[in-house]
């Protein structure tokens, strides 16, 4: 075992090398990035860039007075955490019928919520519109609640479905012949038993949540609803062009909890992001 | 694994005494049994219907009309052969499949580099946390990052220069393909983690007894990925490449905030296209025409592709 780690790409030369050039493409726009947002808007749109910034703390007053930054991130979690609500209650007893009975059409159903993961948010995004400015939820952070739980409803549905697959059919049978019933045996056997595949799903579907950008763009027309992926889109100050400080500095904010809750759920991440198809 | 299995027989314990109650409730009927599973499955597919089916049909609708404001006109089929005819409809669809052809190829190319190099390295847990940290900013963000990189701040033209490979400043929204270039390097950077994660897992979950054997016989570390980890991995490849590849084709965000489709639409996606036609010209019925024809294409990707690589990624 030993020798198989230690001789590992046959030339730890080249592996390192390619490495560490990876590792630097990854994490060098990341760190001169966050430098943008501690550096004055003088050092950021010019002619020759300047990589050694003179320090401050411009973009962090700006943000606090004059955009409603606590706004947005309220909207933002109410949006996103409602979504995920709405899934989780949907998603779940889905999963179990479409992983625990037999029925005509299963296939095709399973299939069918599959198969909404793959429109395009841009065919549905006219339609929708009109739809929300019909039932007056244009601007509205219970209209992006709705649509971030549209989005992510087939991936939490197979998520969870893929764990429920896993667990052995006898725990079910045993709590049966003690005669109890199918939501018995949901909520008191199969939720407990894949928690960390709801878990996954619950993480993964948030984390779209808080990128969806192109509905939001459409639905929040004002800053009443904007989340914080849209509004960085309008951190412009007219003649002073984009104003990059505070927009790095808002999309760290946004980056540091989504770091932590996706190396909590690490080892589930593939599996979640392949909707239960690859298990590993 | 243990773990698991602990709270299994916690959720079976506790499963007892609920039961007794349960099992005083009158047996329910046959229809009422086969209906279950429907009632289980049928508040999520209603709410899908709803945000997919409705939308279809009213799209479908309306690509019938020409819709000035609040006046529709009818127009018959008439949004169809304008658009079938509109070299910015055609632009938009081919430079959907070459940007996010190139960029899915990148992709899937250094991720599996990356990962061949690392999955039994010491550290490997180590470098899936850095290589995976493009992937958790928010897209508008990474749009702002390359945007300010190749645009606004000329970083990128001035580090070219350094080394050399320029002589003068970069106008990267000037040329075809260097517009595209920046597109499809915030893509290959955001998105590169997706596919390197699934298949480094992939790789790490293999048997490491085949390898030691392979080793043992003399095979060199790049003979048994080719050989053996390679094959044995086809179908997550299918299914990861396939995802990410659907997600390409619906590439929105980055154009919108670096190249809103320029130079002369040649960074236009088509749902760039469906936007623009839609809220920027308020050409709603024009619009709604194209979101039915991509519409379409997507039901028989799905239907082809789709289909058969969860199938084999589920075996």
């Amino acid at each position: 075992m030993a020798s198989v780690r230690k001789s590992g790409g046959d030339n730890l030369l080249v592996r390192y090398i390619i490495l560490v050039s990876w590792a630097m493409v990854c994490l060098v726009p990341i760190l001169w990035f966050l430098t943008i947002g501690f550096r004055p808007r003088t050092e950021i749109i010019v002619p020759e860039p300047i990589y050694w910034p003179t320090w401050s703390l411009d973009a962090w007053r700006l943000l606090v007075s004059d955009w409603p930054i606590a706004l947005y991130l309220r909207n933002s979690i109410l949006a996103v955490a409602g979504s995920v609500v709405i899934d989780l209650v949907l998603a779940i007893p889905a999963a179990f019928a479409l992983a625990r009975y037999e029925f005509k059409g299963r296939e095709d159903i399973g299939f069918y919520i599959l198969s909404t993961r793959m429109m395009a948010p841009a065919i549905v995004a006219v339609p929708i519109f009109f739809l929300f400015k019909n039932i007056g939820l244009l601007d509205s952070v219970w209209a992006l609640m709705l649509i971030y739980a549209a989005i992510n409803l087939s991936l939490v549905t197979w998520i969870i479905r893929s764990y429920m697959l896993d667990i052995p059919k006898e725990l079910e049978d045993a709590a049966r012949t003690d005669g109890a019933g199918d939501l018995t045996i949901l909520w008191e056997i199969m939720i407990p038993a894949c928690l960390p595949g709801i878990i996954t799903a619950a993480v993964i579907a948030a984390i779209f949540a808080i990128n969806e950008f192109l509905f939001t763009l459409l639905i929040a027309s004002t800053s009443k609803a904007y989340t914080m992926s849209v509004a960085l889109a309008n951190f412009t100050g007219g003649s002073d062009g984009v104003i990059y400080n505070a927009i790095a500095l808002v999309s760290f904010i946004a980056f540091a909890p989504i770091l932590i809750l996706v190396i909590l759920i690490q080892k589930h991440l593939s599996r979640g992001l392949t909707m239960g198809a690859v298990k590993g | 694994m243990a773990h698991s299995t602990h709270t299994l027989e916690k959720g079976a314990a506790k499963a007892a005494p609920a039961a007794a109650v349960y099992s005083i409730r009158r047996p329910r009927s046959a229809t009422a049994k086969k209906m279950f599973p429907y009632l289980l499955v049928g508040p999520a597919v209603l709410y899908l219907l709803a945000i997919t089916l409705y939308p279809g049909l009213f799209a479908m609708y309306q690509s019938l009309f020409v819709v000035k404001f609040v006046n529709w006109s009818w127009a018959g089929l008439g949004n169809y052969t304008r658009i079938i005819q509109d070299r910015e409809f055609w632009a938009a669809l081919a430079n959907t499949a070459i940007i996010g052809g190139l960029s899915l190829s990148l992709q899937t190319i250094i991720a599996m580099t990356v990962a061949f190099y690392c999955y039994r390295d010491p550290f490997v847990r180590g470098w899936r946390i850095v290589f995976l940290m493009p992937m958790l900013f928010m897209p508008s963000a990474v749009a702002f990052i390359w945007k300010l990189a190749f645009n606004d701040g000329r970083v990128i033209s001035d580090l070219l220069m350094s080394v050399g490979l320029v002589s003068n400043n970069v106008d990267w929204l000037s040329s075809v393909w260097l517009a595209r270039l920046t597109l499809i390097v915030a893509d290959v950077w955001q998105w590169t983690p997706f596919l390197f994660i699934i298949f480094v897992g992939a790789l790490q979950g293999q048997d490491e007894e085949i390898e030691e054997a392979a080793r043992l016989d003399g095979a060199s570390w790049g003979s048994i990925f080719w050989n053996i980890s390679l094959p044995m991995m086809r179908p997550i490849i299918v299914v990861a490449v396939t995802l990410r590849g659907i997600d390409i084709t619906t590439m929105f965000t980055n154009v919108y905030i670096m190249t809103q489709g320029t130079p002369g639409g040649a960074t236009e996606t088509m749902s760039y296209f469906i936007y623009r036609q839609g809220f920027r010209m308020f050409n709603f019925g024009y619009a709604s025409a194209a979101s039915v024809l991509m519409l379409l294409i997507t039901i028989v990707i799905a239907q082809t592709i789709v289909k058969r690589a969860f199938k084999s990624g589920k075996s």
